[in-house]
């Protein structure tokens, strides 16, 4: 097999990070050249992607370097994915003044970007942890960006603390399974794992708390409310989207790979956290006032939603997963970057900053409406596929109860979807004079909107080739 | 008694008090010098399993490097001592029980740990610790070359992430 | 592992210790000796004759010194630090060759060689010893609650971490020629030629920051009298006080064992004298006297920089050592690892590309600090 090809993205990514670093100086010196470093990354981002999708596919799944790293379509998929979110995060951070000014913010994005591909298709122990933090790094840094802003810097500094405790009990669980069984490779663990069923329960615990974390499940949700509220709201868009994919891309593999001797055990455990993930996060959203934290919430019970597909553990279930992971990413990263220029407009979160948005910009409310629907999981939007299908592979593998579960919290999230929309749509500015308040929209930003919001739409309503990419995808984990 | 089992309970017991005391010392360059000879004590370790190179660059990266960055930074902010009382007090009988479900699964997995077919690789000697050293690079640039890029490209990102966060931006010359 | 065995250890070991600290009293002396014939002095010359009895009496001078400890100084580390700081320094030559196994001896029926351990990855323990000595200093400066002794060891702290990692890639560098981490392979690879030879700039560099890391002129800023009253030892008298100075000096003897063992050959006779009689080869026991002769001859270099360079100011220190020492000695390791590849692989004289390599990347180093001071200056006019 071609060496270069398994890590055909990451290699271009790493090019396209170093290219940004050179022309950094270039481009210090002259402001009006700055919008260049913007354009640039989601250019390179996208030619990426575009030569990736050409060149690089995967036939047959293969573990390559040494068994460091699995090339097989789910990780591909992911990969492509994670490429498209950075491209479009990229625009809206061309939106952001404190981030669109710094090399560097692109920098720690395509590193993030990378650190996420290689976590999608790492086999092995070491290269997962080392993927799992060349992810995470470049995140806590972006969070904490803005440094005069302090909601910035604490969001920055709760994230890092999180992530590291996080970090160091998924290590502790790695460890105790390298300990005990001699090997590192997620597929030899798998012989080991059979019967040692105590060993599988705490390695379980504890890598299933790690990376609890990092798709910000039930007990481990704490920091993602404040940390989207400080961050700032490109980065929290990406943080809750590719981030939490990648999280999750990890989860099913380990899952699949290392523990199906075990699975009953698990399987339980993890409905329980669905359903606790799912609850807590559309109740407390309820009682929102603020946007960015609303989405935290409502992205912590998607987290449950997604979960419910990987206790299934069938193929359909893993194939629902991947395909609520993409719809996901394309709906929330919508929401964020609405999000972001209304808070760049009107300086604020509250939902009383949207009274009357639809008569501001009519077409950005209606991005919004489409992006809002989406995640409560209304047809003809692409989060209601997504969801049918992670009930029906819960029904299909016998968990009718959480599927119920997971109807019930949809229908608790439609409430509070619609409370904003009611703002947007009903609600008037005061002195109800929104001509004189347009919400300008800048020309990078428009496109990544335009380009989610009709994904949104196509993915809805043509799904079956994108189902059909996600079911091969699933397919290569068994 | 074997010299090198008696050696190694030594150490052990010296591991398990360092550690001990780190957590316990109220002061916080006591608890770094603590944690420094922790370290030294698992370089010996490593000595005993017969891996000096690992042994050696645990010294001098943990004890000589890391360490003594912790010991700079705790002087200069002057902040030696460690407040009295908890700031969550529930935390520490929470952190009791985690530690002592560990320590149990520890334990039962030490006494299972006969069942484990898996055969582990031989401790070296001494003697053919330079051949040893050419394994390991060997390995590091056969198999685990990937992971050992990602670090490198890690630590460049974790490097430009401290200087973003830590330089004073430069106003923009017009 | 016998009794004879840890008794060979335990005798060499104290024998080495011994020496050590008899070179101290000596080192000082010929410092002082030294230092004074450069600045038109005669120096000590009183006790003994030509004074060779002086450090015997500094030293019963200092051990009959008052010992006093300041109030509220932490009083386990205030006594520890000097021990601290003085045990690396003893140590730290344990893996260095002083003679070829050809010169070892019999005594009881034991062989006995010319090294206290043969390790075979010597210049790692090197590279590891060297770099917790910093740890005596640094809690000695702590300790006595002195807010000047704690600068002192806070500079000493961070001027030893920038300066060790052009230390380490010196290390490499001499690992890459001679094909080993082994001092007794890294002598014998020299046979051929110095390594100071095929990697001049590698050992200016070495040089430097080790200069740095025992904290000798120029770099002597962590006991800078005029800046913080004698820095880190400021608040230490009598014994302790002579054990800090001991290690300072120790260290000294220390480092210039290692770099003649790493550049200079180390019991190796000089290239040229090879197959003469005056080789090794030919006469084994030549080997301790070829050690300390090149041992004389870097102290002599140590005591010349103190007693012509002024001290760096501390910016210049930090920024010396991680923008001009720390890529440049990158960049060594760099070119010695493909000089040596292409030797090997190509043609024997390729080697030869690694000193001249080098020295174009010493020169472009050194030009590129020029312009800096340059600009520096017109942005000050």
């Amino acid at each position: 097999m071609n060496f270069v090809l398994p890590i055909f993205p990451e290699i271009l990514l790493l090019a396209l990070g170093v290219l940004i670093l050179i022309l950094d100086p270039f481009v210090k010196r002259d402001e009006a050249r700055r919008p260049f470093l913007g354009w640039f990354t989601a250019a390179g981002l996208l030619v990426a992607l575009t030569l990736s999708l050409l060149l690089a596919r995967p036939a047959e799944p293969a573990l390559v370097y040494g068994g460091m790293i699995r090339f097989d379509g789910l990780g591909f998929l992911f990969k492509m994915f994670f490429l498209f979110a950075a491209a479009v995060t990229a625009l809206f951070f061309m939106d952001e003044e404190k981030l669109a000014r710094r090399a560097e913010a692109y920098l720690l994005l395509v590193a993030a970007t990378l650190g996420m591909s290689l976590m999608a298709s790492a086999a092995d122990l070491v290269m997962l942890y080392l993927s799992i933090e060349t992810a995470s790094i470049p995140l806590y840094v972006l969070a904490g960006f803005m440094k005069e802003d302090d909601k910035s810097i604490e969001a920055g500094f709760k994230y890092m603390l999180f992530g590291a405790m996080a970090s160091a009990v998924l290590l502790y669980g790695f460890s105790l399974a390298y300990g005990f069984t001699g090997e590192t490779g997620l597929y030899a663990l798998a012989l080991h794992f059979g019967d040692f069923n105590l060993l599988a329960a705490g390695v379980t615990f504890l890598v299933l708390a790690g990376l609890a974390f990092k798709v910000s499940a039930f007990p481990f949700h704490f920091w993602a409310p404040d940390v989207y509220q400080g961050a700032p709201t490109p980065v929290a868009g990406f943080l809750s989207t590719a981030s939490k994919a990648a999280g999750f891309a990890v989860l099913m593999r380990l899952f699949t790979a290392v523990f199906p001797a075990v699975n009953a055990d698990w399987s339980l455990i993890l409905a329980i956290l669905a359903t606790l993930t799912m609850t807590v996060g559309n109740l407390i959203a309820l009682a929102q006032k603020n946007v960015k934290r609303l989405l935290a919430y409502s992205s912590i019970s998607h987290a449950g939603y997604a979960l419910i597909g990987v206790v299934a553990f069938s193929q359909l279930g893993m194939t629902s997963v991947a395909f609520y992971l993409i719809a996901y990413v394309l709906t929330n990263l919508l929401a964020f970057g609405v999000v972001a220029i209304v808070g760049r407009v009107t300086g604020s979160d509250e939902f009383s900053a949207y009274n009357g948005l639809s008569r501001r910009n009519a077409p950005l409310a209606l991005a919004m409406l489409v992006a809002f629907l989406s995640l409560a999981g209304m047809p003809p939007f692409v989060g209601f596929i997504a969801k049918f299908y992670v009930f029906l592979a819960a029904v299909n593998s016998n968990w009718v109860w959480l599927a119920f579960v997971g109807v019930l919290n949809s229908i608790v999230g439609l409430y509070y979807y619609l409370n904003v929309l009611k703002y947007v749509y009903l609600f008037r500015m005061e002195g109800e004079d929104e001509e004189k308040h347009p919400v300008p929209v800048s020309r990078p930003v428009a496109a990544a909107v335009v380009v989610l919001a009709v994904g949104i739409l196509l993915l809805g309503t043509l799904f079956g080739p994108w189902f059909g990419f996600a079911e091969q995808a699933a397919a290569t984990l068994f | 008694m074997d010299f090198t089992l008696l050696l190694f309970f030594l150490l052990a017991a010296t591991a398990v008090a360092t550690a001990l005391g780190l957590l316990l010392s109220r002061n916080a360059v006591y608890a770094a010098l603590f944690l420094v000879l922790n370290f030294a004590t698992v370089a010996v370790f490593y000595l005993l399993l017969g891996a000096p190179f690992v042994a050696m660059t645990q010294v001098t990266v943990y004890a000589g490097a890391i360490m003594v960055l912790f010991l700079f930074v705790i002087m200069l902010l002057g902040a030696e001592k460690l407040p009295k009382g908890e700031a969550l007090p529930w935390q520490r009988p929470l952190a009791i029980g985690a530690a002592v479900i560990l320590f149990a699964e520890a334990v039962y997995l030490l006494v299972q740990r006969v069942r484990l077919t898996a055969a582990l690789p031989d401790p070296g000697t001494w003697e053919n610790s330079m051949e040893s050293l050419r394994q390991m690079a060997g390995m590091l640039f056969t198999d685990y070359l990937l992971p050992f890029e990602v670090t490198s490209l890690l630590l460049l990102v974790a490097m430009i992430g401290a200087i973003v966060l830590t330089k004073g931006e430069r106003a923009v010359r017009s | 592992m016998t009794l004879a065995n840890v008794i060979e250890w335990l005798v060499k070991g104290l024998v080495w210790v011994l020496i050590l600290l008899g070179g101290f009293a000596y080192l000082t002396y010929y410092e002082r000796r030294a230092l004074a014939r450069i600045q038109v002095r005669v120096g000590p010359n009183r006790a003994g004759p030509w004074g060779l009895l002086q450090p015997i009496a500094d030293a019963i001078k200092l051990i009959f010194k008052e010992e006093f400890m300041p109030a509220r100084a932490d009083k386990l580390l205030f006594t520890l630090a000097p021990i601290i700081t003085l045990t690396p320094a003893l140590v730290i030559t344990a893996v260095v060759p002083f003679g070829p196994e050809s010169a070892s001896f019999q005594l009881f029926g034991r062989t006995i060689t010319w090294y206290i351990a043969d390790l075979n990855v010597g210049v790692l323990y090197i590279m590891s010893i060297a770099s917790i000595a910093v740890y005596g200093i640094v809690l000695a400066g702590w300790s006595s609650n002195n807010k000047y002794a704690t600068l002192g060891g806070l500079r000493s702290t961070a001027q030893m971490l920038s300066y060790e990692l052009a230390l380490g890639l010196s290390f490499i560098a001499v690992i890459v020629l001679a094909n080993s981490t082994r001092l007794l392979d890294i002598v014998e690879a020299q046979k051929g030629m110095w390594f100071a030879v095929l990697q001049p700039v590698g050992f200016v560099i070495f040089l430097i920051a080790t200069l740095a890391e025992v904290n000798r002129a120029p770099f002597d800023m962590p006991e800078a009298e005029q800046e913080l009253a004698a820095g880190y030892h400021s608040e230490y008298g009598g014994m302790k006080f002579a054990l800090l100075f001991m290690a300072e000096y120790d260290k000294m003897i220390a480092i210039c064992t290692i770099a003649a063992s790493l550049f200079l050959g180390g019991y190796r006779e000089p290239w040229f004298l090879r197959d003469t009689v005056l080789g090794v080869d030919q006469t084994p026991w030549l080997g301790p006297l070829y050690v300390f002769i090149k041992v004389f001859i870097l102290l002599f270099g140590m005591i010349w920089v103190r007693a012509t360079w002024p001290r760096i100011r501390y910016d210049r220190l930090m920024a010396f050592g991680w923008k001009i020492l720390l890529p440049l000695s990158l960049a060594l390791v760099f070119l010695t690892s493909i000089g040596m590849l292409l030797a090997e692989q190509v043609n024997p004289l390729y080697q030869w590309g690694i000193p001249l390599a080098s020295l174009a990347a010493g020169f472009i180093a050194i030009l590129g600090m020029y312009q800096t001071l340059r600009r520096k200056e017109y942005a000050r006019a």
